[in-house]
């Protein structure tokens, strides 16, 4: 297995599939979900790269990318839950009162 | 490289199935089987630590604080098929598929030959190279990592955390104000009596009776007094009749307790019907 | 495996503010742990003060000793192991950022303007609309709480953003880039009144924002594929060096660039904007629409110059057609609002696209002709300019309210001028900054910029600017006449008498924004001494 093609053709795909689901889903949750896709996609392309580079910066990349998305789900959920208290209702589409 | 075939498939179809599912859970359940897989493939690529950290961070930690959130907002969540934005979801979707033939193409084509491969860099040891790496060129970034975190503490608490205004009522403290007020008004003490059952209709609108014969009111739920559906209780003819009726025995002859009772329930019971 | 590792150079000596600001957010921290809740808002807010004050000093004093580089063209370090750099650009935007973020602290600590309430929610996890606590009246209520877990946050955005701007490498770009972000989602969620709106900010905000920060990963992800480092200055050399994958780099600088573009609210990544300008505290706004654009701007500069330099006629005609869309859709868009803090909003990505205009000039220093502003001079000095204009501005619209909170609508603003010619005055003029009319900082910055993009050859955009610029100032000067020209409604908003705290941002901004338009010399001249960026 010397060349990481597939595996860059693989996280090109999931990290669309990821984009694609957050401009359709409707709800906060799975939208976040769908950004979470998105980052372990690119997880994988940096874990590619570094193989095919032969260092490890890409690894050392990727292990950042989970903290920050550590820290960032528990924000997210946070406010995802605030919101849901006071409205009942996590859709994207029923917090629309700010419009122009 | 087999791992790679055999899981790929399994990553894009679990991952579309995200797009369509109705249900949030069977998302994030879904989202769960790409991680795994996910780990898998980093093991290929010759990330031993990733792999770790993927499965307990990720599929560890990550998901199932969505999955606790789900739990919270409720499991049954699920999404509207209805469109606000006429046509987003087709234009999305088209977007989305020129962007991923563009992306596989780019990425694929790019294809860069030969890897070099992390026989080198793993030599002494993956996590040993990660620790180099991660100490010397990223140190800094390493220790911002921290503001991260406390950010992240301080905003779950901010956001959910509900600090209580007064102290937390006790059971001693309840004891103690249901004492005060029978000493101050002399309220009731104990626990209220039960309803109906001891009267003769086993019926939670029939106020319970007293050794009297007196309807205990409160023993009657307030939801039902308050609605005012509750009965009256039938019990002050019956105890008189019943009283009356003693007293005529007493002045006849022997009293027998049992006989009495037996009576004046059937008397009782006559008179309901 | 080598047992002598050797740790990296860490320069304390050029680093010390950085930590200085992180040091003071955690103290921050602590003391909500410790202090009791009557004490915690002046310890915090005087904790918070004290920290920017030695930031502040601790930059002047980094940018007197920086060392020269390239015989005097830049000044500054690469420490940590090529993770920070401290240079002249950044020392530069340090220091704004502080002196931002010092007007921001003041407007958070605040309490005059809405009847001795703070500005921030008394207790986030309720729903909007209950504050009382279980008791009912005379009970004890969240009302007058607050959460001064602000202040640490503040701080923290702070260190984000000074680090966002100073970081050599990708990865450390993306760990500020979340620093900075995660703080301020937050804050949009705080709002005291319009709860509902607030909340909803704060979603739009976090959920576009990660979907961005999403685009940078990736990017980051393939700049590495194409470069084998994240080291900003190694992706230089490879991009120096030739061959290999263009199309990587070119896709992943893309990428990159659209989560930065995303910060700065640039064309066809601004749907956030207005509602987020809008939806967040009055405070905040202020805050993170000056320091925002001020530290993503330093970001940007440094991975187009530093790290693309070399590629700049595959990345420029891009970031032409995203200047142009930007200028035209923010004043476009801007025409027609009724909402002043839209207004604001929109009138800030139109900003977004004349500050894109003045990235735009970037020239070899050779091709300088002698006594011409650089770009980065350029974007350094318009970046000064806009921030202190719009902290002012969004003070001056925390005065005006309704009894529910601040007058929103601009209707409301009608005849302003009649009843309070001081407030309305201010106002007038950070608007006439922000347009760009001779005699006000706004309009020296403008200028600026599109000397330096006409030296560069960038025509077409700087038409377009002056165009866009025009119509600006159409409904700048629109809201302006509304304001002293008509009369004022029957149940015209109040307008509050500030603490000093509100009030001397406002006049600081106000001095600074008259005197950088009379005299601009002093500051143009210290960001064009600020040089180069070091590699």
């Amino acid at each position: 297995m010397d060349d990481v093609t597939p595996f860059l053709v693989l996280s090109a795909i999931l990290f669309s599939i990821g984009c694609v689901g957050v401009l359709t889903r409707r709800n906060a949750i799975v939208v976040f979900m769908c950004v979470e896709l998105m980052l372990n996609a690119s997880n994988l392309a940096l874990v590619a790269f570094a193989k095919h580079h032969g260092n490890l910066e890409g690894q050392v990349a990727a292990f950042f990318v989970m903290v920050v998305a550590a820290a960032e789900v528990v924000v997210g959920l946070a406010i995802i839950m605030t919101i849901f208290r006071s409205r009942r209702s996590a859709s994207v589409d029923d917090a629309s009162l700010l419009k122009y | 490289m087999i791992a790679f075939w055999v899981l790929a498939p399994v990553m894009v179809i679990a991952a579309l199935g995200i797009l369509f599912v109705r249900k949030a859970v069977h998302a994030a359940l879904l989202l769960a089987v790409v991680m795994i897989s996910l780990a898998m493939l980093y093991a290929a690529l010759e990330a031993p630590f990733l792999f770790a950290v993927q499965i307990i961070v990720y599929t560890g930690a990550i998901m199932m604080l969505f999955l606790f959130v789900l739990m919270l907002v409720g499991v049954d969540a699920s999404d509207s098929v209805v469109e606000t934005i006429r046509g987003q979801r087709v234009l999305a979707v088209m977007v989305g598929g020129i962007f991923a033939v563009l992306l596989g193409v780019i990425v694929g084509q790019a294809g860069i030959g030969t890897a070099v491969g992390l026989g080198a860099a793993n030599e002494g040891g993956n996590i040993e190279g990660l620790a180099e790496v991660l100490f010397s060129q990223y140190v800094l970034a390493f220790e911002a990592t921290a503001a991260l975190l406390i950010t992240a503490a301080l905003g779950a608490m901010v956001l959910a955390h509900r600090e209580r205004l007064v102290p937390r009522e006790t059971q001693a403290d309840r004891a103690a104000a249901r004492v005060r007020a029978y000493g101050e008004h002399g309220d009731h003490l104990g626990p209220l009596a039960a309803p109906g059952v001891y009267a003769r209709h086993n019926a939670v609108d029939t106020p319970a009776l007293l050794p009297d014969g007196s309807p205990a009111e409160q023993s009657v739920p307030t939801v039902i007094s308050n609605r005012g559906t509750g009965r009256p209780s039938p019990s002050y003819r019956d105890v008189d009749r019943v009283v009356g009726q003693l007293q005529s025995r007493r002045d006849d002859q022997d009293p027998a307790t049992d006989t009495v009772v037996e009576g004046s329930g059937s008397a009782a019971r006559g008179e309901d019907a | 495996m080598n047992d002598e590792f050797t740790g990296p150079a860490i320069e304390w000596a050029r680093l010390w503010p950085l930590f200085a600001v992180f040091g003071t957010a955690l103290v921050g921290v602590a003391v909500e742990a410790f202090a009791p809740r009557s004490a915690r808002c002046l310890i915090q807010s005087s904790v918070a003060g004290v920290g920017l004050a030695v930031a502040l000093v601790g930059t002047v004093l980094v940018a007197l000793e920086l060392p020269e580089r390239a015989g005097g063209a830049a000044r500054g370090d690469v420490t940590a192991g090529g993770a920070v750099v401290v240079d002249g650009p950044t020392v530069f935007l340090w220091g704004l950022l502080v002196v931002v973020t010092v007007g921001g602290l003041l407007l958070f600590a605040e309490r005059r303007v809405d009847a001795g309430l703070p500005v921030f929610a008394g207790q986030a996890s309720l729903p909007p609309g209950s504050t009382a606590g279980p008791g009912g009246p005379g009970e004890p209520s969240y009302e007058d709480w607050e959460h001064t877990e602000v202040y640490p946050l503040l701080v923290f955005a702070l260190g984000g953003m000074m680090l966002f701007c100073a970081s050599g490498d990708l990865l450390t770009m993306f760990v500020a880039l979340e620093i900075l972000s995660l703080p301020l989602y937050l804050l949009c969620g705080l709002a005291r009144r319009r709860r509902l709106l607030s909340q909803e900010a704060a979603m739009k905000y976090f959920l576009l924002g990660a979907f961005s920060s999403g685009f940078f990963v990736y990017g980051m992800a393939l700049v590495y594929g194409y470069a084998g480092t994240l080291n900003l200055a190694g992706v230089a050399v490879a991009v120096r060096a030739g061959g290999g994958q263009e199309v990587l780099l070119l896709v992943g600088a893309a990428m990159v660039m659209v989560a930065l573009l995303f910060k700065v609210g640039a064309v066809p990544f601004h749907s956030w904007t207005p509602d987020v300008y809008q939806g967040a505290p009055t405070a905040v706004t202020a805050y993170m629409a000056a320091a925002t654009k001020i530290a993503a701007f330093g970001a940007i500069l440094r991975f187009l110059y530093v790290g693309l330099g070399d590629a700049r006629w595959d990345w420029a005609p891009l970031l032409w057609v995203v200047a142009i869309l930007t200028m035209l859709g923010g004043v476009v868009l801007a025409v027609g609002q009724t909402e002043i803090k839209r207004l604001l909003a929109y009138s800030s990505i139109a900003h977004t696209g004349f500050l894109l205009t003045g990235v735009l000039g970037l020239q070899a220093s050779g091709d300088l002709a002698e006594g011409q502003i650089s770009s980065l001079q350029a974007v350094l000095f318009y970046l000064a300019t806009y921030g202190v204009a719009t902290v002012g501005i969004f003070a001056v619209t925390t005065l005006v309210r309704d009894p529910g909170g601040e007058a929103g609508s601009v209707a409301r603003w009608t005849g302003l001028g009649r009843t309070s010619p001081l407030v309305a005055g201010a106002f007038a003029v950070f608007l006439l900054s922000l347009a760009g009319i001779p005699l006000t900082a706004g309009f020296v910055g403008k200028w600026s910029v599109f000397a330096s993009a006409a030296g560069a050859g960038a025509w077409p955009v700087v038409a377009v600017a002056i165009t866009s610029s025009i119509i600006a100032v159409y409904f700048y000067v629109r809201h302006i006449v509304t304001m002293f020209f008509a009369d004022p409604p029957e149940d015209a908003p109040v307008v509050v008498v500030p603490s000093p705290l509100t009030s001397v941002t406002i006049a600081v901004a106000l001095i600074v924004t008259v005197a950088l338009g009379v005299v601009p010399g002093p500051l143009l001249d210290l960001a064009g001494h600020a040089g180069q960026f070091v590699r």
